[in-house]
């Protein structure tokens, strides 16, 4: 693809979350949406694959069927209440159908199928734009509808199903793909509670994500027994790795506590013992993968003879700063609570 | 001979055709075209006698045959259900990281031949022959007699060819499952030939119909000695055919979900012909860093 073309899918990638991102009517929110899914489709598609094709083919029509959803159920609601901004109240049909438009679009329990098989068929880079930026836009408009207990059921879903679906999994984009359905679990059980809270955590799975993804990319792996072997490519990233993963399990005192834990303080607040009691009890799923791969690629040495022992004294090539910013970001947020304590919004 | 006047027809009315069904037009048609019925697919295969009966008269009900059926899937179940509990793909963690090398298919008793399936160009009216049995030491022996009489039918130009291929593997309740061959990047088969060449053809999962034909491809020269000879390919050899046809644009083949592998002879020479194959597995070779073998160029580059 040329540098140009390159260029513009980018920019309208980005116009199009910004255009939903700023949008107060719904009709302005929906265009914004379809402008992003029909931008990433030729990032997508580039690889030049079936599979990426058929990944490719898959988002669509999945985003395509969302949006529609989404379009109808607007139309439903400006014909049943006369308003089409999105901050006005709203009839509770159209607001359920969506809630469900948008889990679809984000790859929410029990609309999350999809995630997996087209995070599989695409190359880690566009797999990184998918489970990152693509979240935003589809999330800001969930914030900013009246949620119900419904949304902490389809967050609880998400998380169990999340941790659940990527116990077996040897393919890591399925499992980063697994992660963001229990991720954005977490994001939506707070959200009808303290939707500051929820952007906090999106914002903080996105940085973790992100270092996850490029610490794959450096790598070149795709699975994990390439992971167990690339220990000798990067050995500082072999050293941080795990605690990247267990910053993204939720475990002290990295930064991917902090959300987990003010949304089970919030959570027991407002009286949601059980909720919280099974988020955390479910969380322990995803511990148990991330665990997985720690163990893999640091923990042990894989008994196979590799020929990648020189790797680590050759040039490296990659461009190292946004990686390193993020992983400094993953590791060493916490103690910025008090920051997250005061009110946003 | 005329077709009768439609102005000679009783007028057909609205729902009259389902009391008068001699009023339809495809009654008109002249009796010597044979009548299209509901039951019949596209393809017969030749020598096979036309089954005109009804679908409900081709069922052949068996109480029995059908509990042990659901007997079957649901221990597949069952073992589907067990088998994460252990690790993936049923196996610790541990095995699937120190796993290098796995044998797939290994033909140790009759049981095994039941997972291939053989043909040959009789099915398109040619005169090969090709047979599967399990030949001395427990091994898979391919034979037969290769012809490329192309069929008297005065459209087909070419035949002669024989073929072996593994069926789908399925879960319970017929559902597909897939071959996961990530952690390895080498087709290892120790086999005995006759000095022809063979293709390997590997099968993988698609999405859109137009690819169900779609076959990654590379070839077998056996040595046909007596000695058994273990072949190593890569699967970064291997290239995109479609119906033997070589794609323009290649791409390398992912592993993660291969659905059956075939071992196809077309060499040309006619004659009998002999493949016995002792196992077919996978291994990890690590000085192997290969990707793809095959550089891609721009087919119509613009000056």
């Amino acid at each position: 693809m040329s540098p140009l073309t390159l260029l513009t899918m980018a920019f309208t990638l980005m116009l199009g979350t910004t255009i939903t991102l700023m949008s107060t009517h719904w009709l302005l929110a929906w265009m914004g949406l379809e402008i992003n899914t029909l931008a990433i489709i030729p990032l997508m598609i580039k690889q030049n694959h079936p599979r990426a094709v058929e990944a490719t083919t898959k988002y669509f029509l999945i985003q395509a069927t969302a949006a529609t959803t989404l379009l109808f159920a607007a139309t439903t609601n400006a014909w049943l209440t006369g308003a089409w901004e999105i901050s006005q109240v709203m009839h509770p049909l159209p607001t359920i159908i969506i809630t469900m438009a948008l889990s679809l679009k984000m790859g929410l329990a029990p609309m999350h199928s999809w995630l997996p098989d087209v995070m599989q068929g695409l190359e880690l880079k566009v797999g990184l734009v998918l489970a990152t930026w693509q979240k935003l836009a589809p999330f800001s408009l969930l914030c900013q509808i009246p949620n119900s207990n419904f949304t902490i059921l389809l967050g609880l879903t998400s998380i169990i199903l999340g941790g659940w679906g990527g116990l077996n999994q040897t393919q890591l984009r399925k499992i980063m793909a697994y992660s963001s359905i229990a991720h954005l679990g977490w994001m939506l059980l707070v959200m009808q509670l303290l939707p500051s809270l929820s952007l906090m955590t999106l914002l903080v799975y996105i940085i973790m994500t992100f270092s996850l993804f490029n610490i794959f990319m450096i790598n070149k792996t795709t699975n994990i027994n390439s992971l167990s072997t690339s220990s000798m490519k990067v050995p500082v990233l072999t050293t941080l790795t795990p605690l990247i993963l267990l910053s993204l399990g939720g475990l002290p005192p990295l930064t991917g506590f902090l959300p987990k834990w003010l949304i089970l303080q919030e959570m027991i607040k407002q009286n949601f013992f059980m909720t919280a009691t099974m988020a955390a009890l479910s969380a322990l799923l995803s511990l148990y993968f991330y665990l997985r791969l720690s163990y893999n690629m640091t923990f042990t040495i894989a008994p196979n003879t590799s020929t990648n022992t020189l790797s680590w004294r050759l040039n490296n090539k990659n461009i190292i700063l946004p990686t390193a910013t993020s992983m400094t970001m993953t590791l060493l947020m916490l103690p910025l609570l008090p920051l997250a304590a005061m009110p946003l919004f | 001979m005329s077709l009768p006047k439609v102005s000679h027809l009783p007028p057909l009315r609205l729902l009259s055709s389902i009391h008068n069904p001699h009023l339809l037009l495809c009654s008109i048609a002249p009796p010597s075209v044979p009548r299209r019925t509901l039951s019949q697919s596209g393809y017969r295969r030749p020598g096979k006698t036309r089954d005109d009966r009804l679908p409900w008269q081709k069922i052949d009900f068996d109480f029995w045959k059908g509990v042990e059926g659901i007997k079957k899937h649901f221990k597949l179940l069952k073992q589907e259900l067990t088998d994460p509990l252990i690790g993936p793909e049923g196996k610790p963690i541990l095995e699937h990281m120190k796993e290098q090398n796995r044998v797939v298919w290994e033909f140790r008793g009759p049981e095994s031949l039941a997972g291939w399936t053989v043909s040959c160009d009789k099915e398109i009216g040619g005169q090969s022959e090709v047979y599967l049995k399990l030949g001395r030491n427990d091994t898979c022996f391919l034979y037969g007699t290769l012809n490329s009489a192309p069929p008297k039918d005065g459209e087909t130009r070419y035949s002669g060819y024989c073929t072996m291929r593994s069926k789908q593997p399925l879960a319970s309740f017929d559902r597909k499952k897939h071959f996961d061959w990530s952690s390895f990047n080498t087709l290892h088969l120790r086999i005995r030939g006759d000095g022809r060449p063979w293709m390997i053809n590997i099968a993988t999962e698609n999405y859109f119909s137009h690819q169900k034909d779609d076959l990654y491809t590379y070839f077998l020269f056996t040595r046909g000695g007596p000695y058994w000879q273990d072949v190593k390919i890569p699967f970064s050899k291997f290239f995109i055919t479609h119906r033997g046809r070589i794609h323009d644009q290649q791409h390398p083949l992912w592993l993660d979900k291969i659905n059956t592998i075939g071992f196809t002879l077309g060499d040309k020479a006619d004659g009998p012909f002999q493949l016995e194959i002792d196992f077919i597995g996978v291994c990890k070779d690590y000085a192997h860093t290969e990707d793809f073998a095959y550089e891609m160029y721009k087919r119509n580059p613009t000056a």
